[in-house]
């Protein structure tokens, strides 16, 4: 059932996902078609989530979104719900309240275990989006289970402390008895400034031919878990399954790539770890069970099912 | 006394076991069928053996990605022995490699044709028959009698036009085939042919399968085309035809040594969600190579076969598969694809789908959304089936054989594309 | 005229398919292969001499464990698909 609307206030509102923004040219959406897409939201009961750019709206669009209840996405050093960092360094320095953002790539990652483990205590939430997650490699794959190792120890004392920072690489799923996807076009759909509807704003970004009749998506089950055949046996709940992704590698909206399968697994497999380090001092999340498996792709295993 | 039997459907060689590997060696065909999916046959597109040899040699050395215990190598047109000569190149290339690389499938491998017949007599033909006779299998496409193969499978324009694209004349080839038959029949006594059947087919459906039969052809695999072709009232017209074929057949007494793939026992029974979950067609599975290099994963999904899709590349002769592009094609299953009448229908078994017709179909581009053009058509085949079955079980009943038939049977499970 | 005369298990089956395959594939190879190609062309005569061996021995040895009957103008034959040994004259 869909309950959130994205609206990008303009071109180059911040990205806070996978996909690249590549506009960089400010085109803010026409006033009409803001408040046609309020107007849409308050009749379909959804939640508003305002993406924005890097500068100052006009007095005229503050007045108009105001006029509904509804979360902000902004670039730092804005104020928002969520808070996108321009890199590493700037979310030092953070609002304390707000869910951070980092987007990055790899290589960067790798290399900034020690930087991102002196952020975690001082963080309420953090989401670290891969940006080039479709290019890991096997050597990725080691590296990634270096870093995730390292944060794990971060968390476990801050847990253990009583203080209990999120990282959505590893505590969501910690927390998940079942699946919490993305769900964009089911659960959430985007209204970019050209005034038309997306599945997300990656659709927008890397092809604006890509809208949609909210009313009338055809073949809106596939974006349905029950019509992904890997992922809906899957238990690596706290994956986003982003269809962006999924299409953009494998040609079809219900299908993973390997090296997503397989990155989201070895975060699940962290989580489990994590998991058990805290349990071993703790009573922690009895209802939790993230079982011990052999595989971190589950296309490997489709046979079995 | 010999047993009695009722001739099964034949399965295909080393079926469910098999590498499909497919070569479009030309796009360009003597015909113009005017059923034929091939919408962008062109004269323009014929495989060079630097691009045969390339593909060959990627197939051959990435033993530890194609782990079937036997392949068939097969190869399509347009029409294939237009260019015999590279066939044959290719066959004996595919042979030394083979061994030389002491590869398992050399222990297990066929050359399959699907030929329009017209070039079967040539020495050229005859001589790679010869060659490679006990690796062979060829299946001659002639649709029945001279009325009804002629009414589709015509010559081609003598010139293509401005893009190159072939259109169809008005005369028939069924005498340019049906020449060739008895050749055929003598090196491939076993053989079937394939006919296809469009709405303006449907009356002449029993007559040709007769003569089809008359002409020694003891294994007619007949369907009826998976496009949207279908007018109100074809389905009446397909179950009336399909019963005087039932009563010819059981009243001739053919069903001992000849079959006609329309009727199967297996089908028209409804399907367990959690059993009978397996996709039809073998997309996926299988291996296409074009003129250009391109690998796809059935020919269906060739530029050529698509009427208002891009083609679906999933790799090139170079670069490999892109493994990333085949899941989807390996995780389907039947229950994602279909809509929710195909999964409440109580005659779901039989009831075919071709994946490249369900993408080119499909309202978005995916292969997850499954065609229904032939609902009717099916339902129709369910209720002359049943007839057919009926009326043969009281004939071997009142005959005092169906016991004797019954033991002897074999369990035949239906073919996947 | 054909007489079953016996029955191989499935494994025995595909073991001999596989030499009968194995065999066509030597012989069909053998009508490209010439001895200018000199490596290849001993390999291949090495292995026709082998495989012939092995084909010969899996008959003797079935017919030794399964004590098929037999006739002295008739041979034995196998059917792949349900593993029957005919004896046919």
């Amino acid at each position: 059932m869909m309950q959130y609307l994205v609206i990008l206030l303009d071109d180059s509102s911040v990205s806070y996902c996978h996909c690249d923004n590549p506009h960089k040219e400010h085109h803010l959406i026409g006033l009409d078609d803001l408040r046609a897409g309020i107007l849409y939201a308050m009749k379909q009961n959804l939640m508003i989530q305002f993406v924005y750019p890097d500068y100052e709206l006009p007095q005229e669009y503050l007045d108009v979104i105001d006029t509904i209840d509804h979360h902000d996405i902004v670039p730092h050093p804005m104020k928002g719900d969520v808070v996108v960092a321009k890199d590493l360094e700037t979310l030092t320095s953070m609002q304390a309240d707000a869910v951070a953002v980092l987007r990055i790539g790899k290589a960067e990652l790798f290399a900034s275990g020690e930087a991102i483990a002196a952020i975690l205590p001082k963080v309420q939430r953090l989401n670290i989006v891969i940006t080039d997650i479709d290019t890991f490699t096997d050597d990725d794959l080691k590296q990634y289970n270096s870093l995730l190792s390292r944060l794990n120890e971060v968390l476990k004392e801050e847990y253990l402390t009583g203080h209990t920072p999120q990282l959505n690489l590893l505590t969501d799923r910690m927390m998940l008895t079942k699946p919490n996807h993305c769900n964009a076009g089911v659960e959430n759909i985007t209204l970019a400034p050209n005034g038309r509807y997306y599945f997300c704003p990656a659709f927008y970004y890397s092809n604006p031919d890509d809208s949609i009749d909210p009313q009338a998506i055809p073949n809106q089950q596939l974006l349905r878990l029950d019509h992904a055949p890997l992922c809906r046996h899957c238990d690596a709940y706290h994956c986003r399954r982003c269809v962006w992704l999924n299409r953009k590698t494998t040609l079809e909206v219900n299908t993973p790539s390997h090296e997503q399968c397989v990155a989201a697994h070895t975060e699940r497999n962290a989580a489990r770890q994590l998991l058990e380090a805290i349990r071993q001092k703790a009573t922690f999340m009895p209802e939790v069970e993230i079982k011990e498996i052999n595989y971190l792709d589950p296309f490997d295993v489709r046979k079995e099912w | 006394m010999d047993l009695y039997k009722i001739k099964d459907n034949e399965p295909a060689w080393q079926s469910g076991m098999s590498k499909n590997i497919t070569f479009i060696v030309t796009k360009d065909c003597q015909l113009a069928c005017k059923y034929c999916y091939l919408v962008g046959k062109n004269v323009k597109e014929r495989m060079s053996w630097e691009t045969a040899k390339t593909f060959v040699d990627y197939v051959l050395e990435h033993e530890d990605e194609f782990r079937e215990e036997s392949v068939v190598w097969d190869f399509i047109g347009g029409e294939p022995f237009l260019e015999i000569e590279l066939i044959d190149k290719i066959c004996d290339y595919l042979k030394l490699r083979m061994f030389e690389l002491n590869h398992h499938w050399f222990n297990s491998y066929r050359f399959s044709f699907s030929t329009n017949g017209i070039n079967y007599h040539t020495s050229e033909v005859q001589s790679f028959i010869k060659k490679n006779r006990e690796h062979i299998s060829i299946g001659i496409t002639i649709d029945g009698t001279e009325k009804k193969h002629d009414l589709n499978r015509v010559w081609k324009q003598p010139t293509a036009d401005a893009n190159g694209l072939t259109q169809p004349s008005e005369r028939g080839s069924y005498k340019d085939v049906v020449k060739n038959i008895p050749l055929w029949l003598s090196q491939f006594p076993d053989a079937g042919t394939k006919v296809t059947i469009s709405s303006a087919d449907i009356p002449y459906i029993k007559e040709s399968v007769l003569h089809l039969y008359s002409l020694g052809i003891h294994q007619v695999n007949i369907n009826v085309v998976f496009e949207d072709v279908w007018q109100e009232g074809d389905d009446a017209r397909f179950e009336e035809q399909l019963m005087e074929l039932a009563d010819a057949i059981i009243d001739g007494g053919w069903y001992q040594d000849y079959a006609c793939s329309f009727f199967s026992e297996h089908i028209g029974k409804s399907l367990d969600p959690e059993r009978d979950n397996q996709n039809w067609c073998g997309a996926g599975r299988m291996l296409s190579v074009d003129a250009a290099g391109n690998l796809y994963p059935c020919t269906r999904f060739a530029q050529y076969s698509l009427r208002s899709k891009k083609a679906l590349i999933i790799g090139n002769i170079k670069d490999g598969i892109n493994e990333n592009l085949l899941r989807p094609f390996l995780t389907l299953d039947r229950i994602t694809q279909s809509p929710q009448k195909c999964l409440d229908c109580e005659v779901a078994s039989g009831c075919a789908w071709c994946q490249g017709e369900n993408y080119d179909a499909a309202q978005t581009n995916t292969i997850y959304e499954r065609s229904t053009a032939i609902c009717l058509m099916h339902k129709a085949r369910v209720r002359a089936n049943n007839y057919y079955w009926n009326k043969l079980y009281r004939k071997l009943e009142l005959e005092g054989r169906r016991e004797e038939f019954e033991k002897n049977e074999r369990d035949v499970k239906p073919e996947i594309c | 005229m054909k007489e079953k005369v016996g029955q191989v298990t499935p494994e025995e089956c595909s073991e001999i398919q596989q030499l009968f395959e194995r065999r066509n594939g030597l012989n069909e190879l053998a009508k490209i292969l010439t001895p200018d190609n000199d490596a290849l062309y001993q390999k291949l005569v090495k292995d026709m001499g082998e495989t012939g061996t092995k084909f010969q021995n899996w008959w003797d040895h079935m017919a030794q464990k399964y004590n098929w009957k037999s006739s002295p103008n008739g041979h034995w034959e196998i059917n792949f698909d349900t593993c029957e040994i005919f004896l046919s004259e």
